[in-house]
């Protein structure tokens, strides 16, 4: 999980119920050929022309090539070349994982307190390593997760229930081998679990905590702090990063400038669904202008672009009518919003926060972003294609709840809700805000951020608000102000979130749960602390299904009837193309997929 | 002459020492975030952060933990580690220093080519139409930002999408040794357009030195004398003329050596400009003073350089 503006990251895992019915085969070779679905990008997966080299422009770079510390979307598109998480997804389907270095789906026991893993055998480990695959490779990559020499951004999040791991990460010379994590064979793996939460924990298995880690080769790295393995990464997957091949020392990446992938020589074809067409893919960092770099794809060879951002509207407007086959589209499963800080002043009255949410134009706020073809106008925090989204309304959302009726804002709906403020306490007049203290706002001082922080002030200036804006760098937007509930910042105008699982826990709970409030890197950023959202959510995390689906349903109306935030869009998500690549968006993370990407 | 040089040496040092000790203090006491938050990542446990501080040695006085920098890095070279990323700094600096060297060099080739001929012609023919066409034509190109300069010759010029496409422009350098004709072909453009201010710079500079130079009375015994006119500019005037553009030359190619930011970032030339850049977005102190340092070193060295040239420029200059 993470804000959107951090230039997202890890999207979907899975829902627990369709990784369990996932029916994909795992048997190799599903990648030869025929049959791909037709993929949003206009090419059908696993159909391509073998050989040739790929230049991938992009932005920034991957946080870290250790997959136990990658996190970022750009990581988790390179991990899903050059490494094997346990499921993963397959173009062909954005959210029922398969079984990627597993050799079947999890087997779950009845009391949803162990998880069976078996292995495919044959996967091999690029040089220097060249050895098989073992489940204790999984097992140690699990365990250094936990330690403060890696600190695995998740690991004690989503697999916290595992007997045996330290409720706190811990260096990796006190690290005991976790007793729920069994090994009784090379192929096998067993989860044991200290709670009854199988399902859930299974779903999570798709993340690149489950990426081999051979700890043979790996302890020498871990041992310093942090670990060194980032530069000396085992590579599993069928491309790698180019590396020396005696030292492994990873010489295919410089920060910030590129990342090298040729195949991984010791990668057999028949153990993996992924076709990997391409012989080279380049990947190209510091492309920040992004209409050069988009126009340098539409008009260049060999080219894809964007990473995880966004093409510019004008690129993209030119895109959608002129090169709409050099284009791929996904919805990007995430959703922005202007976070009211509920703690302060006057935003503690929830009358207050519906006149607003009433009266502001959330149209003006889409259009700093692109309008209309960037997604659809936000009506809850359930983004589209989520579980829960068609139970919260689909597009249209909550529609009994009027002051998130209309998007371009009504004044005389906004009065009535000042005007009930007003018998609260608050300072009103004439439809709007007569209080005289400054209101702190905090935005990023970057385009596109800057113009849509700015469309928000002036619409709070017109509800009757004085406002202190300041503008900050990105990075410290978060780690000084909005994400630090002792800044007491009253409005953060740039904030949004995206999933981390193919479930609507992954988009509530970190931002709407009262118990989720932190003194630092807090997301909770309306500081929203509602008791029955809270257990709500509590109750919820235990169910599946259907049932699971509409609990968290019933939570998202809960926090859109709080009116904590302006809910603004839905994103979609767009990559671009050079005319002469096939490439092959993945609905997991709505970005390019490297290793289902060829030449025509 | 080398005890001069010896002296200027030590004063280096002791100028990089108050440098360090300046970008220490300024990010020391006016720190955008927290260090060990930053090493820390998305895992904000206080006890994470608690280790990391003591790693770090941020739980120390402020001077202690500038002398455990000063340490590593008069003893082992060592600039430190990356916040963000764990890289050494030393050899983040060092693999992108190629590239600012090549960016700037060249350049630097380019403007004092076209540059100072612009400004010796300018001088000679003062008043003409040439001289107002040149100079109205440096004015231009001084008042052109490089950041529009470079994206307009990127629009106009990129081999992949511009309307006359004959050069590699972003992201396409290689270094020297890799491959000489991308490198070349790849810096082409940025040298053109970070010459171009420079150039027009120096031309005026030039012009104007030159001016006052022909009106010194040394020059007009010069061509009592029976003096070609070629040998009264060049020997006589222009090689007095040149002096303080020489000193200017030393600045400014010291500063482009610390990372010529904006040309840089437009063309997606992986230097030390770039880096500090986005070290500077992202708190990473530690690639923030190891740029600065590299910067004020480029500065005090080619400040050495250029005073050491002075004597071979100028008859008066003695050491």
């Amino acid at each position: 999980m993470r804000p959107i503006p951090l230039r997202r990251l890890l999207p979907a895992l899975i829902a627990s119920s369709a990784l369990v019915a996932a029916g994909c085969g795992s048997g190799g070779g599903s990648s030869s050929g025929a049959g791909g679905s037709e993929a949003p990008g206009g090419a059908k997966a696993g159909q391509g022309r073998q050989g040739g080299e790929l230049t991938d422009l992009w932005a920034s770079d991957v946080d870290h090539l250790d997959p136990g510390q990658a996190y970022y979307q750009s990581s988790i598109n390179i991990e899903r070349a050059v490494n094997r998480a346990l499921y993963s997804f397959s173009p062909k389907d954005g959210t029922n994982a398969i079984p990627d270095l597993a050799d079947g789906q999890p087997e779950i026991s009845q009391d949803s307190k162990t998880i069976t893993v078996h292995l495919r055998k044959g996967v091999r480990y690029a040089p220097p390593v060249n050895r098989e695959v073992k489940a204790q490779d999984v097992k140690y990559a699990i365990e250094r997760s936990f330690t403060t020499n890696v600190t695995g951004p998740y690991a004690g999040v989503y697999f916290a229930e595992v007997e045996g791991a330290p409720a706190k990460p811990v260096a990796i010379s006190a690290l005991k081998p976790f007793s729920g994590l069994q090994t009784p064979d090379d192929y096998t793996l067993v989860i044991k679990l200290t709670k009854p939460v199988a399902q859930r924990v299974a779903a999570a298995l798709v993340m690149p905590i489950t990426v081999p880690v051979p700890e043979d080769y790996a302890r020498k790295f871990d041992a310093k702090s942090p670990t060194d393995y980032d530069q000396y990464t085992a590579f599993s997957g069928p491309y790698m990063v180019v590396n020396d091949p005696k030292t492994g020392e990873v010489t295919g990446h410089q920060q910030q400038q590129k990342i090298e992938l040729v195949r991984n020589p010791n990668w057999v074809k028949s153990t993996d669904y992924r076709p990997a067409f391409l012989d080279k893919i380049h990947i190209q960092e510091g492309n920040t202008d992004q209409v050069v770099a988009a126009r340098r794809t539409l008009s260049g060879d060999g080219l894809i672009c964007c990473d995880s951002g966004q093409p510019p509207t004008t690129i993209l407007r030119q895109a959608l009518t002129r090169n709409k086959n050099q284009l791929g589209q996904t919805p990007g499963g995430g959703t922005r919003w202007v976070a009211m800080n509920t703690k302060i002043k006057p935003f503690d009255n929830l009358n207050l926060r519906k006149a607003v949410i009433a009266g502001f134009n959330r149209n003006e706020l889409r259009r700093t972003r692109g309008g209309k073809i960037v997604g659809p106008i936000a009506q809850g925090y359930i983004p589209p294609g989520l579980p829960g989204f068609d139970e919260s309304g689909g597009l249209e959302g909550f529609t009994d709840l009027d002051w998130m009726q209309n998007p371009d804002g009504d004044p005389a709906l906004a009065k009535k809700y000042f005007d009930a403020a007003g018998k609260d306490g608050v300072p009103v007049s004439n439809g709007r805000y007569a209080g005289s203290q400054k209101l702190l706002m905090i935005t990023t001082n970057a385009q596109p951020g800057l113009k849509t922080a700015q469309v928000a002030a002036s619409e709070f200036e017109r509800l009757g608000f004085k406002l202190d804006v300041r503008k900050v760098p990105q990075d410290v937007l978060y780690t000084k102000f909005c994400g630090v509930p002792k800044a007491e910042v009253a409005i953060c105008p740039n904030v949004g979130w995206q999933k981390d699982f193919y479930d609507a826990q992954a988009m509530l709970q970190p931002t709407f749960d009262g118990n989720a409030i932190l003194p630092s890197n807090n997301s909770n950023w309306s500081q929203l602390d509602d008791k029955k959202i809270n257990d709500g959510i509590a109750a919820a995390t235990t169910l599946g299904g259907a049932e699971r689906d509409k609990a968290f349903a019933d939570i998202n109306r809960q926090i859109v009837e709080q009116a904590p935030a302006i809910p603004f869009i839905w994103d979609d998500q767009f990559q671009l193309e050079a005319s002469n690549v096939q490439a092959v968006t993945n609905p997991y993370d709505g970005i390019w997929d490297l290793a289902f990407t060829s030449l025509k | 002459m080398l005890a001069y040089i010896l002296r200027r040496l030590l004063w280096s040092v002791f100028l990089l020492l108050v440098v360090s000790f300046l970008v220490f203090l300024i990010f020391y006491l006016l720190p955008s975030a927290d260090p060990a938050k930053i090493r820390a990542g998305r895992v904000q446990d206080p006890d994470v952060i608690a280790a990391i501080t003591r790693q770090l040695h941020l739980d120390r006085p402020w001077y202690e933990q500038y002398l455990f920098y000063l340490k590593d890095l008069v003893l082992h070279f060592d600039f430190g580690r990356s916040y963000l990323t764990n890289t050494s700094v030393r050899s983040e600096i060092f693999g992108r220093l190629p590239a600012t060297i090549s960016l700037a060099l060249g350049a630097a080739v380019i403007w004092l080519l076209v540059g100072l001929p612009i400004g010796v012609v300018s001088a000679v023919k003062r008043g003409t139409l040439w001289d107002r066409l040149a100079m109205g034509g440096a004015l231009v190109a001084i008042s052109a930002p490089v950041y529009w300069l470079g994206l307009v010759s990127i629009f106009i010029f990129s081999s992949d999408f511009g309307l006359i496409p004959i050069f590699d422009t972003n992201g396409n350098y290689t270094d020297i040794w890799n491959d000489p004709g991308q490198w070349l072909s790849s810096l082409v453009l940025p040298w053109l357009v970070l010459a171009t201010s420079f150039a027009a710079i120096y031309a005026r500079f030039m012009r104007s030195n030159l001016v006052e130079v022909l009106d010194e009375d040394y020059i007009r015994t010069a061509r009592a004398k029976g003096l070609r006119e070629r040998r009264v500019i060049f020997r006589h005037g222009v090689r007095s003329a040149i002096t303080p553009i020489v000193t200017i030359f030393g600045l400014d190619l010291g500063i482009l050596f610390g990372g010529a930011i904006l040309t840089e970032s437009v063309f997606n030339i992986p230097g030390i400009g770039r880096a500090a850049f986005s070290a500077i977005q992202k708190a990473d102190m530690p690639i923030i003073q190891g740029t600065v340092l590299i910067g004020a070193m480029g500065i005090i060295l080619l400040n050495l350089l250029v005073d050491v040239l002075y004597a071979f420029l100028d008859p008066r200059v003695r050491y």
